[in-house]
């Protein structure tokens, strides 16, 4: 059962995780989120710079609440909007561990890669490198 | 390029390598190389690798040390031998989620700029819970691939 559990909070936080990407996908979002990152704001004073009607800026801005990355906070008539760093530093963490991945895995391929080659190719200096990769 | 099915590009790795785009291809697609290179546990870790190398088809690594395992798979999308690879890919660092994954291979003489770019594809609460946003984001997620998220 806990593994059930653990598999359904696994697949939600992925799908969290999507979301946020989904939403930052887009250039005015990012825009908004740089204008949010300077400070809380109004929604008036975010949708201000953009060359689109409110209306239009309101649906980025709804895109982005339902994804977690911003937070509306009624204060009377004004909407204030805000970041919410922890669903950021969710997908920034996603992104870091997948280049940090990647970046190790093509440096075992060139690894390999010296090592097949190193009779046909490669000096002596690459050969004395590569022997403790030898084929198992 | 631009796909409509994923949640924009994640991770985007160039890198000139020393070496001819066809065995650098053959590398990421014949078992007995994989193995010798897609683990991410050195050591210890005997690494299995299987591949039914044609679009649709399945692949999979499987890393185990002791009594613990690793499974790594996806199938095959696009092969396009010794220019471009595309599969999906999920295992336990993609929380088990399926992800895409695109290697493209371009000659430079005897060396070859590869470019890795690895996205996520929208598990089904996007498709639930975005539909009407999602149609905007995809308009722009060429602007999104160029400023490489």
């Amino acid at each position: 059962m806990t593994e059930i559990r653990a598999r359904k909070e696994s697949a939600s936080r992925a799908a969290r995780i999507d979301a946020v990407f989904a939403a930052l996908a887009d250039p005015t979002r990012r825009a908004i989120i740089e204008r949010l990152s300077r400070g809380e704001a109004r929604v008036t004073e975010v949708a201000e710079p953009f060359h689109m009607s409110l209306n239009a800026v309101s649906k980025h801005i709804r895109v982005l609440e339902a994804s977690g990355v911003i937070e509306r906070q009624r204060k009377g008539r004004d909407h204030i909007l805000s970041i919410n760093t922890s669903s950021l530093d969710e997908a920034d963490g996603w992104i870091e561990r997948m280049r940090c991945y990647w970046e190790e895995r093509l440096d075992a391929m060139e690894r390999l890669l010296r090592e097949l080659n190193k009779d046909r190719k490669l000096g002596p200096k690459d050969r004395k490198k590569d022997r403790k990769h030898g084929s198992r | 390029m631009v796909r409509d099915d994923t949640t924009g590009p994640i991770v985007q790795i160039r890198r000139r390598v020393k070496a001819r785009a066809e065995q650098i291809f053959d590398l990421w697609t014949q078992p007995d190389l994989m193995a010798r290179w897609m683990s991410p546990y050195p050591g210890a870790v005997d690494c299995k690798a299987s591949c039914d190398l044609r679009p649709g088809g399945a692949f999979s690594l499987v890393m185990s040390s002791g009594e613990s395992s690793r499974v790594v798979s996806g199938s095959y999308v696009e092969i396009d031998r010794p220019r471009k690879l595309v599969f999906t890919w999920m295992g336990p660092l993609t929380n088990n989620v399926n992800t895409l994954v695109t290697v493209e291979l371009n000659p430079r003489g005897d060396e070859t700029d590869l470019v890795l770019t690895h996205e996520r594809l929208p598990t089904q609460a996007i498709h639930e819970g975005h539909t009407r946003g999602w149609a905007h984001i995809l308009d722009h997620l060429a602007a999104a691939i160029s400023n490489d998220v």
